[in-house]
């Protein structure tokens, strides 16, 4: 009995503990640069605090995805591919989840903390 | 008797699934915290992170202001050195009535009496504009008001207005003497082009008497540094790209203060289609353009980073070259509208340009 009781208090504490790390994982808090990547090349990095609201034209062989940045908030707006994946993503908002444009080769992500930058010179 | 028995089986039937379900579960709960660990263990440093960091955040000397620390009591350091920043605007201002340098425009040739801090930065920004031979001109405010670049109300002043403007420009009509200052008639001075990169340094000493051995002060894109990050790496700098938005490449320094100054920072589209920058040459009165885009300056002291990026932006590349081969207390990063990067050998190493622009051509600048 008492061996069942030691039990059952590891699993809920272990239980407890997953818990309390996925909720860490899951509000891993992302920086705000943004990397647009084409075939593993990061094209731009943005930090989404201080860029301008604007419209980014990025082509791949001849097709054309459009980015655009609003309000500190990045999404693909247009994209020449069949699926429109991308589009229907809306705006970036999670550090595991980028937009992908499998297509176009295009993929817009926060950059990882690995390769973040502390600030920019301007 | 046999039900019980048949009833302790059972019971022990259930302790075995029981037992099997958990040990399952704990299986599945130690891997995936292993695999937490391994990709994610920053998470871990949650807690007991190093001896402390604090963040402030402000608005001052025109532009927004982070301040990032790492130390003992980081809180109370970075706090002193935002009432510090604060201060100085106050002192500095040209357009605030109660500042030191508004006094000093409206005494009509009078002495004005200053602080120990503006009488530094003040002998400073002298000293730096007899070395720039007038490249970096502390006077210049009228000619760079009549351009509107003081209100955005901007305009292409006339070629007589000009000539009339730049009659009243001139650092050697500045006067300083125990601690008082006085202008000659018609002098307007300005030491925004200075100001900010002292303030940085001041705050950073501030910082540093607080015992912060590790901290990065960020004032609208001057970027000063105490030490290296906390975990001994250097800090990663994205340096802004003039022709695009987003950076052209990294540059790893420890220790130092880094400003650029550029065109593309601020500037109009005047009616004649033409773009005129801010950055305003004090020898024709008009926006400096001789090939560079911008000029990021790395040194031991803000200030110093912060007079030079735009006296070298205003010589231009030739000069500005010669002015680095003559003194070499400083590094420096050229980028020429055309595309081309110029770097002291000093930092060569230091700066990797992003994958996207490493078609560019890199010069680096050797000690002749």
């Amino acid at each position: 009995m008492s061996k069942q009781k030691i039990l059952m208090i590891i699993c809920v504490v272990v239980f407890l503990l997953g818990i309390a790390g996925s909720i860490l994982v899951l509000l891993t808090p992302h920086g705000t640069q943004v990397n647009i990547v084409q075939d593993g090349i990061v094209l731009y990095t943005i930090d989404l605090t201080t860029a301008q609201d604007q419209t980014l034209e990025i082509e791949y062989k001849g097709r054309t995805n459009i980015v655009q940045i609003e309000n500190g908030r990045i999404r693909m707006l247009e994209a020449e591919c069949p699926d429109q994946t991308c589009v229907h993503m809306g705006w970036l908002d999670s550090g595991a989840m980028p937009i992908v444009c499998l297509p176009n080769h295009l993929s817009i992500e926060y950059a990882g903390s690995g390769d973040n930058i502390d600030a920019v010179i301007r | 008797m046999l039900q019980s028995k048949e009833e302790k089986c059972m019971k022990r039937k259930f302790n075995r699934i029981f037992l099997v379900l958990s040990g399952i579960f704990i299986m599945i709960l130690a891997v995936s915290s292993l695999v937490m660990v391994l990709f994610f263990p920053e998470l871990l440093s949650f807690g007991t992170s190093d001896n402390g960091e604090a963040t402030k955040e402000l608005f001052a000397m025109d532009t927004y202001i982070t301040m990032t620390a790492h130390g003992w009591d980081a809180e109370t350091a970075v706090a002193e050195a935002a009432d510090k920043l604060t201060e100085l605007e106050q002192l500095w201002s040209v357009t605030e009535p109660e500042s030191e340098i508004y006094a000093v425009n409206q005494s009509n040739g009078q002495a004005v009496s200053v602080s120990s801090e503006t009488e530094d930065l003040l002998s400073f920004a002298l000293q730096m504009a007899e070395k720039t031979k007038g490249a970096l001109e502390p006077t210049i405010y009228p000619v760079l008001k009549a351009w509107g670049f003081t209100t955005e109300e901007n305009r292409v002043p006339s070629d007589f207005e000009i000539t009339e403007l730049l009659k009243n420009v001139g650092y050697e009509r500045v006067h300083m003497e125990d601690g008082s200052v006085w202008l000659e008639n018609g002098i307007m001075l300005d030491l925004g082009a200075v100001g900010k990169g002292y303030a940085g340094d001041l705050a950073a000493q501030i910082l540093r008497d607080n015992g912060i051995t590790s901290a990065l002060l960020d004032l609208g894109g001057n970027i000063q540094t105490i030490g290296t990050k906390p975990d001994g790496s250097f800090w990663k700098l994205g340096l802004q790209a003039p022709f695009s938005e987003g950076t052209l490449g990294i540059l790893e320094i420890s220790n130092k203060a880094v400003v650029t100054s550029g065109a593309y920072e601020r500037y109009f589209i005047g009616e004649d289609g033409k773009r005129y920058g801010h950055i305003i040459d004090p020898v024709t009165g008009y926006p400096a353009e001789n090939g560079l885009a911008s000029v990021t300056v790395i040194a031991d002291e803000g200030r110093l980073c912060d007079a030079l990026s735009t006296s070298l932006f205003v010589m231009g590349a030739d000069r500005a070259m010669e002015y680095w081969q003559l003194h070499q207390n400083f590094d420096m990063i050229l980028i020429t509208e055309d595309g081309e990067i110029y770097l002291t050998d000093g930092i060569a190493d230091m700066f990797t340009l992003d994958s996207y622009h490493s078609n560019m051509k890199v010069n680096v600048i050797e000690d002749e």
